[in-house]
């Protein structure tokens, strides 16, 4: 058991390319850190620093207190759970678990020992005599973590180890694998790109982007407080609504001005972000969840925003609507490299004239596609960010 | 370097590294080395280029592998991917004993495969004497082996130890191209000697491409057929007919090793433009992954 | 769908073919069954007796003192050696290619493979030359050494390494407290079956027919390996070389006696195919294939 320190980590390839940039984040000990990010923000480079298996370029790596720079993954006290699983396709179950501690030469019965109890917690004890490619995807992945779990180690560390799952075990695994982390207590490190997952079993999560660290907070916060556009559109799904708006001020104190539609932002809204008041007769990104809008019809009060329905997805405890507004969307890089992370290309090419936003109504709305609707806004927990930075304003 | 003092891999590859350079590397600068000096060790510039172009079993011997590699290539070409063709789309069954059939005599390289053809060309007691005789005209071994049939009988020999392989390879990269396709030609109307023709064929052209390229640089380096005619033909077919001989001649019976050296060299040049236009133009190897 | 003309033209394409192939091999293996005056007035494709193939393996067998039997071995031998160095050198060196970090490791893979496209018979007089300097000629070592160096081996394995074992097993072991040897022993190794048999038949193969390069360094006919050892008794025998007509008396060397040592010389290359095809196929298209 120990805790993890990346202190000014950097790693720069060959080539110039800056996987990881100046990373400082510190991993308690028995904590269960998620590091998230879209493709090549650099999560994976980072934990395999913390392998031994990516060479550190500049700053420090610390396992306990004991920096780790120059050890070889064999002298780190570390276990890794590979996407792939990586289980060696020539040795049975039980040799596949066994092999680390078979390597580091412990007495034969204490290896059975281990390997049994290994194999008791994670329902492998069927499987022990056969090779992997006989097994399902599911039972390879539990081999992967038996392989971890055997070893005792400082730390464990995970790189996307449910992706290959199909969605259901995916869910299954997710409780299993957080169940048996907080029972043995091992720090561990967990990389992925699935939002879902770093909410779900994350103690705190560290969301990363091109090589640099954006916020690292438990999920809860992350959600509710996020630091910058980069986070509040990663963070949820379906994402965050994000539209260009101007405040001004107006009425009782400010008013937001979305394309024609004006919101009125209360006192309530302004004491939370208090920082809006000197952004007065300035453009700012506004971010909306889709949560926070509501069929009007159905909601009390708040102000409103008229917009088309262009699709309704009716997922029976919820409904999902589409709807267009006249108003500008948020286009921002983050907002690129968000969409292009999920293979998006078509999205904010260009600026259409109206934005397209989503609700989460209840599944009482009558709305119907091609309609007109008033949708509810619920001003207590808008985000709003700086149009040029991306910061939040708090 | 993560506490370690060698880079990774290298020892590994360290064993290898004499045998490369000792039968790969030094070889070749050994035979350049010779072939641009005298028996001296004076530099000789081109001299022993020239030398070995005048004499006169240089130009023929060329000759004689140039009509040899023309033949045996349009045969590998033609021959070769018709049949891979042939047999792609055939049932299972049918086409693995066929692909066996062709690839068997390939058991029979080098002397062996030119012993069981001298029998088959001694109308005596060939099994296609019927064929010698009305197509070769020939009623007596000497008559089959005579110097006008000689590029034809080596590159059909050639031929019959090496195209079952070939058509094994070509059948396996036909069976790289997706089923899906195949039947979207066919929805799309194609007949199947279209699919064959303007499907599969541009498909695998990487592997003719590999196959004309090897073949013509092994072709070049003909040795032990025209050595072992030779020896049955009582100097009727030359002991110099192919160049590799001619150097061979040159190194043990004149003890031109120069002279050899140059031959070596015009070989390895052809061998050499080959290899490249393989890893070039073919995009079959790679060196990075 | 095929029509009916069109399946049986091809069916007879095929078949002619398999004719022209297969006939050889069959008038090969039936010739040493019958006498050499059989051969000229039986059937070609005849069976003759084996009274006749025992007589023909004495004749053969008697040979020069034994010095058939004495080829073969040579030729295992010469075989056997280089492919087992050849598989010791090339499997770690593949490996290390495919997953080593070091300068000069492209140009070793780009060296590698230009000399394995080099026809191997260009380079033998210059290796002749070489191993006179070395003062190696006229002993085993100037065949084995140079049957050795099978850069196709090193390719293959590279290959197979490469594409087929996913780096993240070797992450795994490291990670799991391998050295890098421990590595390749307990992990890369034990994997490498499938391209330990290719490796082992091309090399035999290669080693097994190669004829150019033993004739040239080997100078005592009792160090031959089979392959020129044929050549030797092509030269006695009196059918096609009438001047040895009463040598050929003399040492019982006929035609049936020469098919018979030529049917002899291929049966371990033969047998190597056999077990081969498949894996040779998957091997070769497998993978050379660019992905």
């Amino acid at each position: 058991m120990a805790r993890v320190e990346f202190d000014d980590v950097s790693k720069v390839y060959d080539d110039g390319t800056r996987a990881v940039d100046r990373l400082d984040l510190e991993i308690a000990d028995g904590e269960f850190m998620v590091l998230v990010g879209p493709s090549g923000c650099g999560k994976t480079t980072a934990l395999r620093m913390v392998a031994g298996l990516e060479e550190i370029s500049d700053g420090t790596v610390r396992i306990g207190e004991r920096v780790v720079n120059g050890l070889t993954p064999k002298s780190r006290d570390i276990a890794m759970v590979f996407q792939s699983y990586a289980l060696y396709p020539h040795l049975t179950v039980r040799d596949n678990i066994a092999f680390p501690l078979k390597i580091a030469k412990l007495p034969k019965d204490e290896i059975g020992r281990r390997v049994d109890e290994a194999a008791r917690i994670l329902d492998l004890e069927p499987y022990l005599k056969r090779k992997p490619r006989q097994l399902s995807g599911g039972q390879r992945q539990r081999v992967a973590m038996g392989r971890a779990i055997v070893r005792q180690p400082a730390a464990f560390l995970m790189d996307e180890p449910l992706s290959n799952l199909d969605a259901k075990l995916r869910v299954q695994m997710r409780a299993d694998i957080k169940k048996i982390q907080s029972d043995i207590g091992t720090t561990t490190i967990y990389v992925t790109h699935d939002q879902v997952e770093a909410m779900t079993m994350g103690d705190r999560v560290a969301v990363m982007r091109k090589g640099e660290l954006q916020q690292v907070a438990p999920p809860q916060e992350l959600y509710d407080n996020p630091v910058n556009v980069f986070v509040a559109g990663f963070i949820g799904s379906p994402a965050m609504n994000m539209l260009e708006a101007r405040i001004d001020r107006g009425g009782e104190g400010l008013v937001a001005h979305v394309g024609d539609s004006e919101l009125a932002l209360d006192a309530e809204t302004l004491s939370r972000r208090p920082g809006l008041a000197s952004y007065a007769g300035r453009d700012v990104v506004l971010g909306i969840r889709p949560e926070d809008l509501e069929d009007a019809a159905l909601a009390n009060g708040g102000p409103r925003l008229r917009g088309r329905v262009e699709l309704r997805e009716a997922l029976g405890s919820e409904v999902l609507v589409h709807f267009a507004v006249a108003a500008r969307q948020a286009v921002t890089e983050e907002m690129r490299e968000l969409a292009e992370d999920i293979g998006d290309d078509r999205v904010l090419l260009d600026q259409p004239a109206e934005a397209s936003l989503v609700g989460r109504f209840s599944p009482r709305t009558q709305v119907r596609e091609n309609e007109l609707v008033e949708v509810s806004v619920d001003r207590r927990s808008l985000h709003f960010f700086d149009a040029q930075t991306g910061l939040a304003i708090g | 370097m993560r506490g370690l003092r060698v880079p990774r891999g290298l020892p590994f590859v360290l064993p290898y590294l004499p045998f490369l350079i000792v039968f790969g590397i030094a070889p070749t600068i050994y035979a350049l080395d010779l072939a641009f000096t005298n028996a001296t060790g004076g530099w000789a510039w081109f001299h022993n280029f020239v030398r070995t172009f005048d004499d006169y079993r240089f130009v023929p011997a060329f000759k004689h592998i140039l009509l040899y590699t023309s033949v045996w290539l349009a045969m590998l070409v033609v021959i070769v991917v018709g049949l891979a063709l042939l047999l792609h789309g055939r049932a299972n069954r049918v086409s693995s004993t066929f692909r066996f059939i062709f690839y068997m005599p390939g058991a029979l390289a080098g002397a062996a495969s030119v012993l069981v053809w001298l029998f088959m060309l001694d109308p005596v007691v060939s099994p296609g004497r019927f064929l010698l005789q009305h197509v070769l005209g020939a009623t007596l071994f000497a008559q089959s082996i005579a110097p006008g049939n000689l590029p034809f009988i080596f590159a059909m020999i050639a031929f019959w130890t090496g195209a079952g392989g070939w058509i094994v390879v070509m059948y396996g990269a036909l069976n790289t191209i997706p089923h899906d396709l195949e039947e979207a030609a066919r929805i799309d109307g194609a007949s199947p000697i279209q699919i064959a023709l303007r499907l599969k064929l541009p498909l695998i052209r990487k592997w003719i491409a590999y196959m004309v390229i090897l073949s013509f640089a092994t072709g070049t380096q003909l040795f032990v057929e025209p050595q072992l005619v030779n020896e049955a033909s009582l100097g009727l077919v030359p002991d110099t007919w192919s160049p590799n001989q001619l150097a061979y001649q040159l190194a043990f019976r004149y003890a031109d090793f120069n002279g050899a050296a140059a031959i070596a060299v015009d070989l390895l040049f052809i061998g050499l433009v080959g290899a490249f236009l393989i890893v070039t133009r073919t995009g079959l190897f790679r060196t990075d992954d | 769908m095929l029509r009916l003309p069109a399946l049986t033209l091809r069916l007879a394409i095929l078949s002619a073919f398999a004719v022209f192939f297969a006939v050889p091999v069959l008038w090969l293996i039936l010739a040493p069954t019958k006498a050499d005056s059989a051969l000229v007035t039986a059937s070609p494709l005849s069976f003759g007796s084996f009274h006749q193939l025992s007589l023909a393996w004495h004749h053969l067998d008697r040979f020069s003192d034994h010095i058939y039997r004495r080829w073969i071995y040579n030729s295992l031998y010469y075989a056997l050696s280089a492919t087992a160095i050849t598989l010791a050198v090339s499997v770690p060196a593949g490996y290390g290619l495919a997953f080593g970090k070091f300068p000069g490791r492209r140009l070793l893979l780009s060296l590698t493979l230009v000399v394995m496209i080099i026809p191997a018979a260009a380079l033998v007089l210059p290796i002749f030359l070489e191993l006179n300097a070395m003062h190696l000629l006229g002993r085993s070592l100037s065949v084995i050494l140079p049957f050795s160096f099978f850069p196709f081996g090193v390719y293959l394995a590279y290959i197979y390494y490469a594409t087929a074992l996913p780096p993240g097993l070797l992450d795994a072991a490291r990670v799991d407290g391998c050295s890098e040897v421990q590595t390749f022993v307990r992990v890369a190794l034990p994997l490498a079956k499938p391209v330990v048999a290719l490796v082992f038949f091309f090399s035999f193969v290669a080693d097994w027919n190669n004829f150019f390069l033993p004739l040239t360094v080997l100078a005592d006919s009792n160090q031959y390996p089979i392959q020129v050892g044929l050549s030797d008794l092509l030269s006695s025998t009196p059918s096609f070389n009438p001047a040895q007509g009463g040598g050929g008396q003399t040492v019982d060397i006929f035609r049936p006696e020469l098919a018979l040592a030529t049917l002899i010389a291929i049966v371990p290359v033969a047998i190597v195919f056999l077990v081969s095809q498949r894996a040779l196929v998957r091997g070769l298209v497998g993978g050379a294939v660019k992905e």
